[in-house]
C-alpha cells in the first residue's frame, strides 16, 4: 500500500496546455516530441526541443514533474530518432522518461542514470515478472499498468513488485493490449506502437449525409450518427459493424474511462500515482478534468470522497459516455 | 450539419442588421492582422506544418457571412465570403460565432463541443487539428491580434473580453427562452 499522497499526472500536448496542467494542480505532467517517438504524433500536437526546456522550467518552478514520454517502438536501423529524443529531455531536465521499446529503456538506463525510467503502458508488462525483468534490467521506478487490471489484481501485482505502480483513470480507453494492437495498420498502413498514430487523421473524414454524418477511417465506414447524436473519434475498435446480421459496437463501445470514483480503491491497491489520458486534448479539457481530480484525490487523500466527480465531467469523455473499465470487472 | 439548441447564439435579428456585405471590411483588416501577428511571433505558426497553405472555411451560423482564412504566416489571406463557398475550400467549420470565438482564446474546449456536435467539421480532419492545436497554443488575447502592448493592450483585452461575456450572457439567455421545454 502507497504510504504518501499520491501524484496526479496529467496530460500535455503543447506548451500552453502544460502550464494550464500545472496551474490547475497537477503533480507531473507528460508530454512527448514533435515525431514518432511518442504515441501521440498527432499535426500540431507535442514539443521542440527548446519548448521543453522551457516547460520543464515552469513546472519546475511551480513544484511539478514533466515525464516526457519516448513510447514508441524503434524503427530496425533507424534507433538514432529515439536515443536522441531521450538525449534531448536528459539535457532539458526531464524528471523521468517513459518507454516501452527496450533499446529506448536501455540507451537511457546506461547514459542518463539521473532520469528516472518509467515503464510506458505501451509494454504491456502485467505480471511480477513482466515487471520484475524490467526492473532488474533497466532500473525502472515506474509501471505504469495496461488498462485491463481489477483493482483486486492491482493490490496483488503490488504485493508482489518493488516498483511503483500508475494507474489511468481518466480519458480514452484501449481495448486490447496496448502495445500490440494492430487494428490501425490494416487500415491506414499506420499504428500507435510504431508511429504514433491510432486513426491518423489525414485518413479520417465526417461526411454530413442526408439525415447522418459518416465517421470514415481510410474510406472505410466507422461509424454514422444521427443528428443531435454524440460523435466520436473513428477508431476501429469503436467502429459499428454488422455482424451475423447485426449491426453492433463490434469490439468496445465508443466510452471513456472514469475511474473518479475508485481513488481510494486505488490508493488502498497500492497505487503510486494516477494518470489522465489526454495529450491531443485542449485546455479547456485539461484544466477541468485535472481541478476536478486535485479535488479528488486531495478529498480522498483526506479521507473523503469523490462521488461529485463524475458529473463534473459527464461532458468531457468522448461520446459523452463514461465507465470504470477494468477496474470493476463484474464479469468475474 | 447539427449544433446544439442552448448554446449561446446571437439573436436572428443580427442577420439582418449585418447583412453578408457589412462584412466585407473585416476581411483586408484580419488580414493585416495575421500577417502582422507572423511578424511578431513567426513560432506560432511553425505548428501548422504543412496545413499553413490549407484554406479553412469559417462559418459563423448566427451571421449572414462566413470567411475563408489561408494562415500562412505573413502571406496570410482572410476573406469574408457568401455560405455557399464551403465547397472550395480544404476545411469546413460551423458553430455559432461567440461559441468560435471562445475557442479562440481557450474558454472552451474544441473536442469536447464538437463531441457534442455544438459545432461540425469537415473536410481534412488533419488540417483541423494542426489549426486546433496551434491556436490552443498560441493563447491570442484581442490584443495580440491588434499588435498592442503594455497598458493598452490590457485595457482593450478587457474591454473586448467583457463586452464578449456580456454578449454571451445576452445570447445564452436569448437561447434558453427560445428553447423548448424538456
Amino acid at each position: 500500500m502507497t504510504s504518501g499522497r499520491m501524484e496526479l499526472v496529467c496530460p500535455a500536448g503543447t506548451p500552453a496546455t502544460l502550464r494550464a496542467a500545472v496551474q490547475a494542480g497537477a503533480d507531473a505532467v507528460y508530454c512527448g516530441f514533435r515525431d514518432e517517438t511518442n504515441a501521440r504524433n498527432f499535426p500540431g500536437l507535442n514539443f521542440s526541443g527548446e519548448e521543453l526546456a522551457e516547460g520543464v522550467r515552469f513546472a519546475h518552478d511551480h513544484g511539478s514533474k514533466v515525464l516526457v514520454a519516448i513510447n514508441t517502438f524503434a524503427r530496425v536501423n533507424d534507433v538514432d530518432l529515439w536515443k536522441k529524443a531521450a538525449d534531448t529531455a536528459a539535457e532539458c531536465g526531464a524528471n523521468a522518461i517513459i518507454a516501452a521499446d527496450i533499446a529506448v529503456l536501455d540507451h537511457v538506463a546506461k547514459n542518463h542514470k539521473q532520469v528516472r525510467l518509467h515503464l510506458s503502458v505501451q509494454a504491456a508488462a502485467a505480471t511480477p515478472e513482466a515487471i520484475g525483468f524490467y526492473a532488474t534490467s533497466f532500473g525502472i521506478r515506474r509501471v505504469v499498468l495496461p488498462r485491463v487490471l481489477s483493482i483486486q489484481e492491482i493490490a496483488a501485482l503490488n504485493r508482489a513488485i518493488e516498483v511503483e505502480t500508475e494507474a489511468f483513470v481518466f480519458g480514452g480507453l484501449c481495448v486490447m493490449i496496448e502495445g500490440r494492437c494492430y487494428l490501425s495498420s490494416y487500415a491506414t498502413g499506420k499504428s500507435p506502437n510504431l508511429n504514433g498514430v491510432c486513426s491518423p487523421p489525414e485518413m479520417v473524414s465526417y461526411d454530413d449525409e442526408p439525415n447522418s454524418t459518416a465517421a470514415r477511417l481510410s474510406g472505410f465506414t466507422i461509424d454514422r450518427y444521427e443528428p443531435g447524436e454524440p460523435v466520436g473519434y473513428p477508431t476501429l475498435c469503436k467502429g459499428k459493424f454488422k455482424a451475423g446480421g447485426k449491426t453492433s459496437y463490434l469490439f468496445e463501445d465508443p466510452v471513456s474511462l472514469n475511474a473518479g470514483g475508485m481513488i481510494a480503491g486505488l490508493k488502498a491497491a497500492g497505487v503510486t500515482a494516477l494518470k489522465i489520458e489526454g495529450r491531443q486534448r485542449g485546455k479547456g479539457y485539461v484544466t477541468e478534468v485535472v481541478r476536478a481530480f486535485r479535488k479528488a484525490v486531495d478529498a480522498v487523500e483526506q479521507g473523503g470522497d469523490a462521488i461529485e466527480i463524475d458529473r463534473i465531467l459527464a461532458g468531457q469523455s468522448e461520446g459523452s459516455r463514461q465507465t470504470a473499465g477494468a477496474y470493476s470487472k463484474k464479469w468475474r | 450539419m447539427v449544433t446544439g439548441n442552448t448554446e449561446p447564439r446571437l439573436p436572428a435579428v443580427v442577420r439582418y442588421l449585418f447583412p453578408a456585405f457589412a462584412g466585407l471590411p473585416l476581411g483586408p483588416l484580419l488580414t493585416l492582422s495575421l500577417r502582422s501577428l507572423a511578424g511578431r511571433q513567426p513560432r506560432l505558426f511553425d505548428r501548422l506544418g504543412e496545413h499553413r497553405t490549407a484554406c479553412y472555411f469559417i462559418d459563423p451560423i448566427d451571421l449572414a457571412f462566413a470567411f475563408t482564412v489561408v494562415p500562412d504566416a505573413e502571406r496570410s489571406i482572410v476573406r469574408v465570403v457568401g455560405k455557399s463557398e464551403a465547397a472550395t475550400s480544404s476545411v469546413q467549420i460551423r458553430g455559432p460565432i461567440l461559441t468560435l470565438l471562445s475557442l479562440l482564446d481557450g474558454t472552451l474546449d474544441g473536442d469536447a463541443l464538437f463531441f457534442s456536435r455544438i459545432i461540425s467539421i469537415s473536410g481534412r480532419t488533419a488540417a483541423v487539428l494542426a489549426l486546433r492545436n496551434t491556436i490552443e497554443d498560441a493563447e491570442l488575447r484581442p490584443a495580440d491580434l491588434l499588435g498592442l502592448r503594455g497598458a493598452l493592450a490590457r485595457l482593450v483585452d478587457t474591454g473586448i473580453l467583457g463586452a464578449l461575456d456580456v454578449a454571451r450572457q445576452m445570447a445564452d439567455r436569448n437561447s434558453r427562452s427560445k428553447a423548448p421545454e424538456a
